[in-house]
């Protein structure tokens, strides 16, 4: 089986997992640079995907054709932001910690899952 | 074969399995008045949201598939759906609560 | 144990107090509703925000804050796309109704170069009347029946009566009436509180992001934002009122809207047009 024929279900359910944590950061630490790359896909698919991340509407990012500056540009994620839990905060609610956001509390509204939300983290770590 | 390799099919085997287990509970779990009763639980919360003109689509969204899969005796789904409509009108009540103060303080001055 | 009741009862009346004074309003809330300051800040907030776009341009939305999008601008605008809602509209409007009298019998002005007035404040009804409105009321005297708000003949007609009013600054009274405030007032609120799934209030926006790109789009800036109804959008590829435009813009932020000429849409409209008093009428308009 080649790797472009593996399928999308399989790299996602991987992703899936990891990022529920179920396998814990052992798991992770295994996985070669290939792999994580692999498991950024779904969090890829989530924040272009206009019906759930749809960062790309106010956000500059790698793969976005058209500029947008509502918000940040997202790049060196890991740089900026070393701890996870920011990350996951500014996602899930960033009017809790900055109350003149324009940022939709995507946890806090339901409109990403925690599942979701870490997929996503998983891709902007790779920006 | 290398231990990620291994590992990656270990952690599909258990998702697999995982994924079968919830789906058997909860599709035996949810019956008909079961459903009915949380269908009729997001519909009250629902009703608040509109009483303070604060709908979300999502929600009517949510609904809308939960009794479409009710008539199609999907009661697993109809349920899911319908504990999600709940979760959705309550927080379009609470941020109708929140912002009933929090206006003013977006406000130009 | 009478010393407990003594001391429960002391508290629940504290309590009471205190309830009271959180849901009673201040006396002072009359006093706090200050039309005319708001709109200075509102104003200023934008001109200091765009300090190299004249006050009638604001009109134009992402066209005045952004070169490129006013050169396709000037392209497009070599043949408007509204053109043919705005030869509908004058037939339409010049039309007699069955009974023999036009809609020039309703108006002040016969109707012609009165838009920069609406909505304004009925005294008698006690409610917010915006020009659509006040067309199917018009209809209705007449007995005819209401046309469909947002799209159609209700467009073509608010498009020609407002190419009838460009250059005059919109000038919508605020009459001394307290439910003239009280409209006012929710209005304000609507346009600043947040709403949907989205969290998005018309001030997220159309203040704070005013000016900013989202995808190709540049988000309009909320002063004079009304000016140039009703407008060709291309994203429609058709006319759309006031009304049209409020509904999607709350059904992009997930939220159910409202139906057409709702009071909270006419507060909404009332607020918006006021802070944008001085604002020249640029309708009918275009919008990407």
């Amino acid at each position: 089986m080649t790797r472009a024929a593996k399928p999308a279900t399989a790299r996602r359910a991987v992703a899936s997992l990891v990022a529920a944590g179920l396998l814990g950061a052992g798991v992770a630490t295994l996985l070669s640079p290939a792999l994580r790359a692999q498991s950024a896909a779904p969090g890829q698919a989530l924040a272009f995907d206009r019906a759930k991340g749809n960062c790309l509407a106010c956000h500059t990012m790698k793969g976005g054709d058209v500029p947008s500056t509502v918000g940040p540009e997202l790049s060196d994620m890991k740089m900026r932001f070393p701890d996870r839990s920011t990350l996951y905060a500014i996602i899930d609610d960033e009017e809790k910690r900055n109350p003149e956001t324009v940022m939709p509390p995507f946890g806090k509204n339901l409109i990403l899952t925690r599942q979701e939300i870490n997929e996503i983290i998983d891709f902007l770590y790779t920006l | 074969m290398k231990p990620e390799k291994i590992m990656v099919r270990l952690a599909l085997v258990l998702l697999v399995g995982a994924t079968a287990l919830a789906g058997a509970a909860s599709a035996q779990a949810a019956t008909q008045s079961e459903f009915e009763a949380a269908y009729r639980a997001a519909t009250e919360a629902e009703q608040k949201a509109s009483a303070l003109r604060n709908q979300w689509t999502p929600t009517e969204a949510a609904l809308e598939a939960a009794a479409k899969a009710a008539a199609a005796k999907d009661y697993g789904t109809a349920m899911d759906l319908a504990r999600r409509a709940e979760a959705l009108a309550e927080a379009s009540v609470e941020q109708a609560k929140e912002q009933d103060k929090l206006w003013q303080n977006a406000v130009l001055k | 144990m009478k010393v407990a009741i003594a001391t429960i009862g002391r508290r629940a009346a504290a309590c009471l107090v205190l309830l009271l004074a959180l849901v009673l309003p201040p006396a002072s809330a009359e006093q706090r509703i200050d039309p005319a300051a708001d709109q200075r800040a509102f104003q200023a907030y934008f001109r200091q925000a765009f300090p190299s776009v004249a006050l009638n341009d604001f009109a134009n939305g992402p066209y005045a804050v952004d070169k490129d999008m006013r050169k396709q601008w000037e392209e497009i605008m070599q043949f408007p796309p509204y053109d043919f809602a705005l030869e509908d509209g004058k037939k339409l409007f010049e039309t007699p109704f069955k009974n023999g009298k036009t809609y020039a019998d309703c108006f002040p002005q016969k109707g012609i170069g009165i838009r920069q007035n609406y909505p304004y404040f009925d005294r008698q009804t006690g409610e917010v009347v915006t020009l659509d409105l006040a067309i199917n009321r018009c209809r209705e005297q007449n007995g005819e029946t209401p046309l469909p708000y947002q799209v159609g003949d209700m467009a073509a007609i608010d498009a020609y009566m407002a190419s009838t009013s460009r250059g005059k600054p919109f000038a919508i009274a605020l009459p001394a009436d307290p439910r003239a405030f009280a409209a006012y007032e929710k209005g304000k609120k609507f346009f600043y509180e947040r709403r949907g799934q989205l969290n998005f209030s018309c001030a997220s926006c159309h203040v704070q992001a005013a000016g900013k790109r989202l995808r190709g789009d540049i988000l309009a800036p909320a002063l004079g934002i009304l000016a140039s109804f009703p407008i060709y959008r291309s994203d429609w590829g058709s006319m759309g009122t006031v009304d049209r435009r409020f509904i999607s813009c709350n059904d992009q932020v997930r939220s159910v809207a409202f139906k057409p000429e709702d009071e909270l849409y006419r507060d909404l409209e009332y607020f918006l047009s006021y802070m944008s008093n001085g604002v020249a009428i640029a309708g009918p308009g275009t919008r990407p």
